[in-house]
């Protein structure tokens, strides 16, 4: 891992520059050209979202006053704040539920050996590729015969939007393929010292998987944070929507209200960006071992 | 109040979050088990004494049937100051309704989510007490065997509507749910109407130096060419509207159908809509007509960026808000699809509401519900809330005032006289999709007459498939 | 409990191990107990909807269950090509099992093993697995008419339990379980005989769940080819009676004849480049040539076939293609490069990489809709606005369904449909799909470059390798287990994609952006036809299977695991 600290600030062979090259100019271009694309659509959404319905539906690039207002009428008209809960608790629930399943399998992947297990990890993966729509009708008669025959409710309450989500196979994969770079010399003093794999993985894998974990987190948070299709499916009430529901139906009851529109878009926006600001440097980290061999 | 709720959500996020950067590594059971014990956010309903009056019948086909203490959960897609209004009136029926129903309106989003919903509902078993939808749903969902038969309620000498009060209903809304291919069933009852129209700017229109709204397409297309080159930008003209209603409202003013003869099929091939639909492509290529395809089109007509809309008599509420917003003065008004026929032919649509099959219990006592909201009273206040048209006579007595502070909703209202109805039949969900998308078609460049072939053999067809089994 | 006690004290005794595989079966053991939860929470939300899927597929299913129809639905969806498919299928599974065997039988011979003897429980064990399917097969009905019956009851948890009960209960579910349980027992109790008293190997369980993997490809080989025969038998029963000429097998026939013989030139073709003389290698390649020749010429059966299916899914999967194509691409070559150019020593370079990552975070219903506004077709729209200022006519965007290639071709001259290119409005997702994915692949390509070590490039420098030199001979082929994977996510990514295309979806587009997904999402949910819209998903599963397949071919070859 600190070998790959450091490669990161390390040149490139090509960087053999004096004073101002052409090549260096050229690079800070093209970066910025791309920031440019990122962000224009970015500052679009907050500029509209400040106009006057006259602005948003003419051709003014900037307000003339920024309209707060529209936050509020927003955030009232869409009933965001009960949304908002829902999401929460929902995304704390499933992102939960992952860490603890996902590392578990994911370590048995990663560190054991059984009959089977490339049978199993091959399956694990085929459910990748399944096309969402071919889910909901079976899943949503599984739940509700879950919700029938088990003590507590699933359609309309939180097991339909947490559990069915709690075991993900990328999230698995990610993990596995961090897990089985740890250097074996651990497992083997580990065994030295007495430690089964349950103390293993507890006392010394886990503390040192804080950026893929992180990571586990920030791709369950926005799997769940995004969620729509299905929680439409299984919620009868606003009662557990989450917030990606509240801003669907708030899109299409502002219509061409572009203004609110985008006030409500910024509003969902906000809390996902300012988690990630708060944990990037170990998202970054931890998404890297996604694309590594292994 | 809900600012301060925003505010500590924020602080609690923002101080749980470094919380959970700094103790990820242990992903102990504790998150399962903490947000577990939060899930019963609701306190339970309070049982409702079971009152003495709407006793059982004692005769009839529902003798014995008791509706008292029953909940009705009422599927809709009402939204904001609807559903608020529904909320208020669901309060009140609750509290005063001497049979003890509680009623539960809850909103599903649109009518395709309803859709999915009811579907997926059927497949399980796990249907509401009351929905709503289009009279081709009710076909299909009678089709899977999921909806009661409203005639026995109707009729009932204790439950039911007395002669009067039928004869009150407009007829053709009234018969609107009765379904010939399922042996006369009765699969819906009307709440409320709407109308295909022609939104206008009254004011530009003067000052284009027309007198006021067309009434035959040659003037309107007159009109919205000077508008159109007036803004000079593409803009200024008329919105299309590629929805299957359009098409059809554009039809049925040209004097034509798109149901055959016997209304068992389709036919977008008459040369009704041949001609409609090549009058709108020449509109469209003329540069007097564009698209716009984010959402209503109720501001762009407010921002005299155009200067007729084509939509539903129930957005006349917005427009006016839209004018509102945005402060301008102008008159506005909402008149007749301009028409080749003497007489305008109107569009009109309007959800149903059905009784899915439950048990009979359930069944009576969303009966109950429906026959209240539906008393002339009820449909007043909810035709002033949500811009609907009522579906009985005494309810238009008491919207005179409405009618005089909304002059849009009485110009509109005035034309009910001249109604007619796009196909029920079952298949015409995907024959909608089919329709816009032959619109599309033809304003594209496609060969009106071959689409409009095309658009009718593939319609026809979805229906022979339907109903097949 | 004992285990705990012995995990406590320091020093571990050596009778705590009876043995490897005590100790193996421990392992085996604790390893299963961590995939549990994680297996059967997939188990449910994951397999079961593709089994499901499969037995609705055979179906007529609207709404409610309706009458079996065999691969009626396939043949509608794809034409004859359904039969070749299932043909093929057979073959493959007969391939795969036969692998298996000859991958067994090396085993044993290097470490002088006799497994045969596992056959016998092997395949007890799978008869009872195929059997306990058919359990399933028998029950699932039982459970969903279970809808039908709660009409005009109150639907109690009671009333639930006692339908569920009565499903359960039904004769031929019982029997089949039984029957199911009771082989499976007998299987696993000779499993037992075998491993405690007749063979002595440490790779006994591999043996076992091999031939049982082996028994249930013939079976299942068997079972889908059966179902095939009969119902080509049938369909030509049928034409017969109504005096049509049916081309079924002549069908299968050219068509497999055709994929032979490309694999076969494919095989030829690869090992031109191992002959020792250039004569020889230029033999084989012209060899290859021909064969490939004589390929297409068969598989030109295959557009007729197609041209006979459901014309709405092939234009979709032509649409999905295109989408692939022209997102897969740009996607990671942008993102190639922003990667390598952040890699250098420059300033602000977290500021780049938190930046570029913003999109893929955006929650695709508030990014679709800023799309949605930004490109709309109006003449007004702001994007129509700015390339007005640049003193360009208004484009349609989201609603044009013209090809970008014919657009640019202008109007004079008539492209034919596949090289007018993908319509603008699918240009402008395709962009969306670039603009949110971009950052996340330059991350991830940021930190394979990290991985490679930085005294391969010095030592390239002493030898006076150039920067293009370097990138092609050192960074790319180091690089390349993270672009294998950053491809197939992409790929698979693209060939799923539906939230944003929906969201992004035109009517005026004229179907031009409807991708497959989109396609079996139509017919679900607007047409109700849940047995085709199966069967339509299981094509594009398995559509996707031979992506991966196939990209796992090349990345075998290509990507260099250093």
């Amino acid at each position: 891992m600190a070998s790959n600290v450091s490669a990161t600030y390390r040149a490139t062979a090509s960087s053999k520059s004096r004073g101002i090259d052409i090549g260096r100019v050229l690079t800070y271009v093209i970066l910025l050209a791309g920031v440019v694309v990122v962000v224009v659509p970015f500052l679009w959404m907050v500029s509209t979202s400040l106009m006057t319905l006259g602005e948003a539906t003419g051709r003014a690039i900037l307000p003339r006053a920024p309209q707060w207002d529209n936050y509020v009428q927003a955030w009232e008209d869409a009933k965001f704040s009960e949304y908002f809960v829902n999401s929460v608790i929902v995304t704390a629930i499933t992102v939960g539920g992952q860490l603890v399943f996902c590392t578990l399998a994911a370590y048995a992947f990663a560190r054991m050996e059984f009959p089977a297990k490339n049978l199993l990890f091959t399956l694990l993966l085929s459910t990748l590729m399944l096309p969402d729509a071919l889910r909901w009708i079976p899943n949503f008669i599984t739940v509700t015969w879950l919700g029938r025959i088990g003590p507590i409710a699933w359609v309309n309450n939180w097991p339909a939007l947490t559990v069915p989500f709690m075991a993900s196979a990328i999230s698995i994969f990610l993990l596995r393929q961090f897990f089985a770079q740890i250097p074996h010399e651990l497992w083997d003093s580990a065994q030295i010292d007495g430690a089964g794999h349950v103390r293993y993985l507890l006392q010394v894998v886990l503390p040192i998987s804080r950026a893929p974990l992180m990571t586990i987190v920030i791709f369950g948070f926005i799997g769940a944070w995004n969620a729509l299709a299905w929680p439409m499916l299984v919620t009868n009430t606003p009662e557990w929507r989450p917030i990606s529901a509240g801003l669907m139906a708030f899109l299409d009851e502002a219509g061409a209200h572009f203004h609110l529109q985008m006030a409500g878009s910024v509003i969902t926006i906000l809390p996902i960006l300012i988690l990630y600001f708060v944990t990037q440097k170990q998202f970054t980290e931890g998404i890297a071992y996604t694309g590594l061999k292994g | 109040m809900k600012v301060r709720k925003l505010f500590t959500l924020l602080v609690i996020l923002a101080l749980a979050l470094p919380l959970v950067a700094s103790c990820a590594p242990g992903p102990t059971p504790t998150p399962t088990k903490a947000p577990a014990a939060t899930p019963t956010k609701k306190p339970p309903p309070t049982p409702t004494p079971v009152p003495e009056a709407c006793a059982p019948a004692t005769e009839g086909p529902l003798a014995g049937v008791d509706p008292r203490g029953q909940t009705v959960v009422w599927w809709h897609q009402h939204s904001r100051h609807r559903e608020e209004w529904l909320l208020e009136k669901q309060a009140e029926f609750n509290a005063t309704n001497e049979c003890g129903i509680t009623i539960v309106p809850e909103n599903q989003g649109g009518y395709n989510d309803i859709r999915d919903k009811m579907n997926a509902g059927i497949a399980t078993g796990e249907v509401p007490g009351l929905v709503v939808g289009y009279q081709n749903d009710q076909a299909f969902y009678a089709l899977a065997g999921g909806l009661a038969d409203m005639n026995p309620y109707i009729d009932d000498p204790t439950w039911g509507l007395t002669a009067e009060e039928r004869a009150d209903f407009y007829r053709a809304f009234l018969e609107q749910g009765v379904h010939a291919a399922f042996d006369d069933q009765r699969l819906g009852f009307p709440p409320n109407r709407s109308m295909e129209m022609l939104f206008y700017n009254q004011t530009w229109l003067e000052e284009l130096g027309f007198d006021g709204p067309p009434t035959t397409p040659d003037e309107f297309k007159e009109m919205a060419c000077t508008a159109a080159a007036a803004n000079a930008d593409g803009t200024g003209g008329f919105i299309l509207r590629d929805d299957a209603s359009g098409t059809a409202a554009w039809t049925f003013a040209f004097g034509g159908d798109v149901s055959n003869e016997d209304r068992t099929g389709y036919m977008y091939n008459g040369q009704a809509t041949i001609d409609a639909m090549t009058f709108l492509k020449g509109m469209y290529d003329d540069g007097c007509a564009y698209f716009f395809t984010e959402g209503y089109p109720n501001p762009e007509l407010a921002a005299r960026h155009v200067i007729f809309t084509q939509g539903s008599s129930s957005g006349i509420a917005y427009y006016a808000s839209d004018m509102e917003a945005l402060g301008s003065e102008d008159v506005w008004g909402a008149t007749a699809i301009p028409h080749t026929t003497s007489e305008p032919v109107m569009d009109i649509y309007g959800g149903d509401i059905m009784i899915p099959a439950t048990t009979p219990e359930i069944q009576l006592a969303a009966w109950i519900f429906l026959k209240w909201f539906t008393s002339p009273e009820i449909q007043a206040q909810w035709d002033r809330c949500s811009g609907y048209f009522p579906t009985r006579a005494s309810t238009a007595e008491l919207l005179t005032d409405y009618v005089d502070e909304n002059p849009q909703w009485g110009q509109a209202m005035a034309l009910l006289p001249y109604g007619t109805y796009e196909p029920q039949l079952i298949s015409y969900q995907a024959v909608r999709d089919a329709a816009q998308q032959a619109f599309n078609e033809i304003i594209q460049g496609a060969d009106v007459k071959a689409t409009l072939d095309a658009l009718t053999k593939e319609a026809n067809e979805l229906q022979a498939e339907l109903m097949e089994e | 409990m004992a285990i705990v006690h012995q995990r406590t004290t320091p020093t571990p005794r050596p009778s705590m191990f009876t043995g490897r595989r005590w100790r193996r079966l421990k392992e085996a053991l604790t390893a299963y107990f961590f995939l549990l939860p994680a297996f059967l929470i997939i188990g449910v939300f994951g397999l079961f909807p593709i089994g499901f899927a499969a037995y609705v597929s055979l179906h007529r299913w609207r709404i409610v269950p309706g009458r079996y129809r065999g691969l009626a639905n396939y043949v509608k969806a794809i034409d004859n090509l359904a039969y070749v498919v299932a043909f093929w299928l057979v073959v493959i599974f007969l391939v795969l099992a036969i692998r298996a065997l000859l991958q067994a039988r090396r085993t044993a011979r290097e470490h002088e093993d006799r497994p045969w003897l596992w056959m016998v429980p092997a395949v007890v064990t799978a008869g009872g697995l195929v059997q306990f399917v058919r359990f399933c097969v028998y029950l699932l009905p039982e459970v969903l008419d279970i809808g039908q019956k709660v009409k005009g009851l109150e639907r109690t948890r009671e009333l639930f339990l006692r339908l569920l009960g009565e499903a359960w209960g039904a004769p031929t579910v019982q029997w089949a379980l039984r029957l199911s349980l009771l082989i499976l027992a007998l299987g696993l109790g000779l499993a037992f005989v075998v491993h405690r008293f007749l063979t002595h190997s440490p790779r006994n369980a591999t043996y076992y769940t091999s031939f049982v993997l082996i028994f249930l490809l013939v079976g299942g080989g068997l079972i889908l080819g059966w179902l095939t025969w009969t119902e080509i038998q049938a369909a030509y029963a049928e034409a017969l009676a109504e005096g049509e000429q049916l081309e079924i097998w002549s069908q299968v026939v050219t068509i497999s004849a055709g994929f032979v013989l490309l694999l076969i030139a494919w095989w030829v073709w690869h090992s031109a480049s191992h002959r020792p003389t250039m004569a020889a290698t230029l033999l084989r390649l012209g060899a290859a040539a021909v064969l490939m020749v004589g390929a297409w010429v068969l598989i030109g059966e295959l557009p007729r076939v197609i041209s006979a299916g459901d014309e709405n899914w092939w234009k979709s999967l032509q649409v999905t293609v295109y989408y692939s194509a022209g997102t897969v691409p740009f996607q990671l070559g942008i993102s190639l490069i922003l990667a390598i150019l952040l890699f250098q020593n420059i300033r602000a370079k977290g500021f780049f990489r938190v930046v570029y990552f913003l999109p893929y975070i955006t929650p695709p219903v508030a990014a679709a809709a800023i799309f949605r506004v930004l490109f709309s077709g109006r003449p007004n729209a702001p994007i129509n606005n700015l390339i007005g200022l640049l003193g360009a006519e208004p484009l349609l965007w989201l609603d044009e369904p013209d090809g970008i290639f014919q657009m640019i071709a202008g109007s004079g001259v008539t492209l034919p449909g596949w090289a007018a290119g993908p319509s603008l409005a699918l240009a402008v997702i395709i962009i969306y799909n670039v603009w949110t994915y971009v950052g996340y692949d330059t991350v991830i390509f940021l930190a394979g470059l990290g991985s490679i070590p930085g005294e391969l490039y010095e030592a390239a420098q002493i030898d006076g390798a150039g920067g293009g030199a370097q990138f092609r001979h050192i960074t790319l082929p180091l690089l390349s287990p993270t672009i294998y994977f950053l491809t197939l996510m992409a790929v698979i990514g693209t060939f799923k994609a539906f939230n944003h295309v929906w969201v992004l979806r035109s009517g005026a587009a004229l179907g031009t952006t409807d991708t497959a997904s989109v396609a079996i999402f139509q017919e679900f949910f607007r047409n109700t036809r849940y047995g085709y819209a199966s069967s339509l998903a299981i094509v594009l599963l398995g559509l996707v299977l031979v992506l991966t397949v196939i990209n796992n071919r090349i990345a075998q070859e290509r990507v260099f695991y250093g």
